[in-house]
C-alpha cells in the first residue's frame, strides 16, 4: 500500500504558527499546497467538478476558522483531508434524503460527469472507474479512497471516522464484486 | 484478502489516472475565492478573543437587562402605608385581634 504521508515540511509548521497568530495571508501557502488533493478527494466522492470545488473551498475555510484547535507540530494534510471527507460525506447522506437526488444516483456516475474525467482516463481506468461506481455507497467511498487517492486504512479510518476494521471489511466486500466485474481483465479467481 | 493483495495493488496502479487533476485556472479560482473568504474572517487571536468575549458580552448583557427591569419594577410597585401615614390620615384604623375588631380614631 503507498502511503500518501506528505514530506516533512518545515515551512508548514511556520505558516501554520502564523496564520494562528493572525497573518491570513499566510494560508495561501497551505490552500495551494493541499488544493489539488483536496478536490480530487471531493470529486471522487460527489463526481461531480463543481460541487468538489464548492467543498474544497468549504473545506479550506472550515480549517481556517478552527485553525487555533489545530495541533501544532501535525502535519496539516491528514485534518484538511478529514474535513473534506466528512464535508462530502454529509452531502452524500443529504442527497440520499431528496427522491431527485436518488434519481440521479441511480444512473451511472461516469455517464453524469463523464466529461471530467474523459481528458485524464484511459479506457482501462475507465473502467475501474465504472466498476467502483456500482459498489455500495460506503464500500465505493472507501475504494475510491484507497484505490485511487492511495490512503491506507489507518488514514482512511481517521478520514471517515470510521474504525479500521470497519474499513477493512468494507473494502473486502468492494474487493470481491471489483474482482467480479474486473474478471477479463484481472482474471477471476482470487489470488 | 491477504496482507499483500496484488489485485488491489494492480488496481491501484491502474486507478492512478482516476485522480482528479484541477486546470490552472481551477486552482487561482478557487484560491482567490479562499483568499476572499478568509479575510472576511477575524484572524486568529481576534477570533479567539471573539469567541471568548461573546458569551461574556451576552451574559452581561442579560445582567445589565434583568437588574434593570428589576429596578423599574420596585420603583413601579406601590409602597406600603407607612405607620406615620395612617396616624397622620383623617380616617379611622381597623385592627383585628383573635377575631375581636376595634377600631383606632384620632
Amino acid at each position: 500500500v503507498v502511503s500518501h504521508r506528505e514530506d516533512d515540511d518545515p515551512m508548514e509548521a511556520k505558516v501554520i504558527a502564523a496564520v494562528k497568530g493572525g497573518d491570513t495571508a499566510s494560508y495561501d501557502y497551505l490552500v495551494s499546497k493541499y488544493m489539488k488533493r483536496v478536490v480530487s478527494i471531493a470529486w471522487g466522492l460527489l463526481r461531480n467538478a463543481h460541487d468538489a470545488e464548492d467543498l474544497a473551498q468549504e473545506a479550506f475555510v472550515k480549517a481556517f476558522q478552527s485553525i487555533d484547535r489545530f495541533r501544532g507540530g501535525e502535519p496539516f494534510g491528514p485534518w484538511i483531508y478529514r474535513i473534506v471527507t466528512n464535508l462530502a460525506l454529509d452531502v452524500l447522506k443529504h442527497r440520499r434524503r431528496f427522491r431527485h437526488e436518488e434519481i440521479s444516483d441511480a444512473i451511472p456516475a461516469a455517464r453524469r460527469d463523464r466529461a471530467d474525467l474523459s481528458a485524464q482516463a484511459n479506457e482501462l481506468a475507465r473502467r475501474i472507474d465504472e466498476a467502483i461506481e456500482s459498489l455500495p455507497e460506503m464500500q465505493r467511498a472507501v475504494a475510491r479512497l484507497h484505490l485511487v487517492e492511495q490512503f491506507d486504512h489507518s488514514e482512511i479510518a481517521a478520514m471517515t471516522g470510521l474504525t479500521e476494521g470497519t474499513i477493512r471489511s468494507h473494502l473486502s466486500h468492494g474487493r470481491a464484486k471489483l474482482k467480479q466485474k474486473l474478471a477479463d481483465l484481472y482474471g477471476g479467481s482470487d489470488d | 484478502m491477504t496482507e499483500r493483495d496484488d489485485f488491489l495493488e494492480r488496481l491501484q496502479r491502474d486507478a492512478r489516472p482516476l485522480r482528479y487533476e484541477l486546470d490552472d485556472v481551477a486552482v487561482t479560482r478557487i484560491r482567490a475565492r479562499v483568499a476572499a473568504r478568509v479575510q472576511e474572517e477575524p484572524s486568529g487571536v481576534a477570533a479567539m478573543l471573539a469567541r471568548w468575549l461573546r458569551p461574556a458580552a451576552a451574559s452581561f448583557v442579560a445582567l445589565v437587562l434583568a437588574t434593570t427591569l428589576g429596578i423599574r419594577w420596585i420603583q413601579q410597585s406601590p409602597e406600603p402605608a407607612s405607620v406615620d401615614a395612617l396616624l397622620t390620615s383623617n380616617s379611622s384604623v381597623e385592627v383585628t385581634i383573635d377575631g375581636d375588631t376595634y377600631t383606632l380614631a384620632e
